[in-house]
């Protein structure tokens, strides 16, 4: 059976790395209402999160084999 | 609002993510049970998700906000107060009938525990329900997507149930199970960034409650009449919902939302898809822990909005022929706080809540339609093959028959104002008859059947006969409700209370079943299976526990 954590993984760190990306290289896109640089932050984020999620799957296999 | 390439780009990742996995699912399909079932082998975490992603839908995401910014805090009654307990009770006390029973849905498990005009009953007017309901969000979301980005209605209608047709057809309830996840997820990270945005910029809770204060004074109505979920529930005429404690917890806390909860095909599916009996018994609870926090990102920044509107910020709430237009709350908010990227991530978000939504409801009609009425009154006894045809091809007639809901809900908004009414009445009563058929091995068939046309009767006489903001009375005016809301609560009430009687009396007028019949159905004659490999954490009384602390610390919290 598919590992959900796998496509899930892949989606949120090619999210992070699009975003993170805004976030570095065009830091003016900002929005009317905040200061933030709301890419690079959300981006990191979503990044980590795409991340753990492949490590998790990662280590499910290592411990199935 | 504009959206940039890069917005448009995420979208499509998207897309092209979900039609991925419906097609690495699609070799897993070769019997009826896979396609419509999910083959009960969909791990706990994935299935605890699903059930709350299946409710989650757009309609949800911009009614809830929409909520907030109208009567504040007190919209977290329809989580912590209208699904936490309920949720818990079905994987507690409802679940082990549910499975144990093998039913492969929910009017399957009527048929088996009464008889079969109850099956017929509730799996025909379900089945219309979810027809008609993802038509009307699918309405809801064309027209939102027209009126802030400018898009083509029918494009945006037409796009969005082609995705979802696409991957249920291939992968069936296991494409459309593994999809809610990955929806969920881009939920929480399409609108956490903006409730943390919305909330500090308008200065944190406290910074929001000072302002609403200045907003609700001069109303009339306590300053912080917003920003306290029971401090004003004693009285109807003193908190904006217009309701009042019992009306809340007897009518939204117990009877919507147990009868939504506890016997919805459309959530309980998602449980019944887990491998066996103990991690269907966890999905609900699971999903409890991420249910009781999404009034954080779906409501709080309704409520922030409000606040922000009286900041000379440059944000006004929405407006629409003269009047506030909560519903786009949210996506004016989204305009306002995220720039290009984030924002295509929120809109995607946006979509996939639609989408959730959605194929939770083509999923569940899908079964219903399949075993309950096709496999059981037009077609019976072919093999299997054959039902699996069925099963796809009610995937495509479904979303077909949504799409022509959706149009019609363009076209003729009060017919379908009156056709969620009906709804309304239907569902009410429906509660009393699975309490009473899981934990009273008494009642009968016939009392059930005819307590729920009782209850529906009951449902529609109080709408007719009381008012409330002009709606309903239409046979004369007994009583005058405060709010509609209200009304719907003490019509829940009074239809649930009439089916509960009624199957009471009439049970015990009719020839009981024997006991060997309802092994498995009932309690006290159904074996609930210990589950000795479970760790402590993965039993559902500690589970249960720990969310009920949380809710209620929660509550304390924003009390």
């Amino acid at each position: 059976m598919l590992d959900l954590r796998v496509p899930s993984g892949f989606f949120f760190t090619l999210l992070g790395l699009i975003l993170l990306g805004m976030g570095v290289f065009a830091p003016d896109t900002r929005a009317a209402l905040t200061e933030a640089n709301v890419n690079l932050y959300s981006g990191a984020a979503m990044l980590v999160f795409g991340l753990f999620l492949l490590l998790m799957a990662y280590r499910a296999t290592r411990s199935h084999s | 609002m504009k959206l940039a390439p890069i917005d448009y780009f995420i979208l499509a990742l998207y897309f092209a993510f979900v039609l991925g996995i419906g097609w690495r699912l699609r070799k897993k399909i070769s019997t009826s049970g896979d396609f419509l079932l999910a083959g009960h082998a969909v791990p706990v975490w994935i299935t605890a998700l699903a059930f709350i992603a299946a409710n989650l839908g757009a309609q949800e995401l911009v009614g809830m906000s929409a909520s907030g910014a109208k009567y504040g805090i007190m919209t977290a009654h329809f989580y912590w107060i209208g699904a936490i307990p309920a949720i818990l009770f079905m994987g507690i006390f409802m679940m082990p009938f549910y499975y144990g029973s093998k039913a492969r849905s929910v009017p399957e498990y009527l048929k088996m525990r009464y008889d079969e005009k109850t099956r017929a009953f509730n799996a025909l007017t379900f089945a219309v329900m979810t027809i008609f309901s993802s038509g009307i969000s699918m309405y809801a979301l064309g027209l939102l997507l027209h009126l802030v980005l400018g898009w083509n209605f029918s494009t945006a209608v037409l796009c969005s149930a082609g995705i979802v047709l696409l991957y249920t057809f291939l992968g069936g309830l296991t494409s459309a199970i593994y999809n809610e996840v990955l929806q969920f997820l881009l939920i929480v990270a399409g609108f956490t960034p903006l409730a943390i945005l919305s909330i500090s910029k308008a200065g944190g809770w406290s910074g929001i409650a000072e302002r609403l204060r200045a907003i609700t004074l001069p109303t009339g109505q306590s300053g912080d009449v917003m920003t306290h979920a029971w401090k004003y529930m004693g009285n109807a005429s003193q908190n904006p919902m217009g309701v009042e404690l019992f009306g809340m917890v007897a009518g939204l806390g117990f009877v919507l939302s147990f009868g939504y909860w506890c016997t919805n095909f459309l959530v309980v599916q998602r449980a019944m898809a887990a491998p066996n009996m103990s991690a269907a018994r966890r999905t609900p609870l699971i999903g409890a822990f991420p249910k009781m926090f999404i009034p954080f990102i779906v409501i709080l920044p309704g409520i922030a909005a409000l606040a922000l509107a009286h900041m000379n910020l440059g944000y006004d709430l929405p407006t629409k022929n003269g009047g506030f237009d909560y519903d786009q709350v949210l996506t004016t908010l989204m305009a306002k706080f995220y720039p290009a990227g984030m924002l295509g991530v929120g809109l995607t978000g946006l979509m996939a809540s639609f989408m959730s939504g959605m194929a939770g409801n083509v999923t569940a009609f899908n079964t219903v339609w399949t075993y309950d009425i096709y496999q059981s009154y037009i077609r019976p006894g072919a093999p299997d093959r054959h039902y699996l045809k069925v099963g796809r091809a009610t995937t495509v007639v479904g979303v077909a028959l949504s799409i022509g809901a959706a149009y019609a809900a363009q076209h003729y908004n009060n017919i379908m104002d009156l056709l969620q009414l009906v709804f309304g009445f239907v569902n009410a009563p429906l509660f009393a008859t699975f309490l009473l058929g899981m934990f009273w091995k008494r009642a009968t068939g016939h009392a059930a059947f005819s307590g729920l046309i009782t209850g529906t009767v009951v449902a529609s006489l109080t709408w007719g006969l009381t008012i409330a903001e002009g709606k309903g009375g239409v046979f004369g005016v007994v009583h005058e409700f405060p709010s509609v809301m209200a009304q719907n609560f003490w019509i829940a009430i009074l239809a649930w209370s009439a089916c509960f009687a009624v199957t009471v009396v009439v049970s015990l007028m009719t020839r009981p079943r024997p006991e060997k019949e309802l092994e498995g159905l009932v309690y006290g004659l159904t074996k609930i299976p210990a589950d000795p490999g479970a760790k402590w954490y993965q039993r559902p009384a500690p589970l249960a526990v720990a969310v009920a602390i949380i809710v209620i610390l929660l509550d304390i919290w924003f009390a």
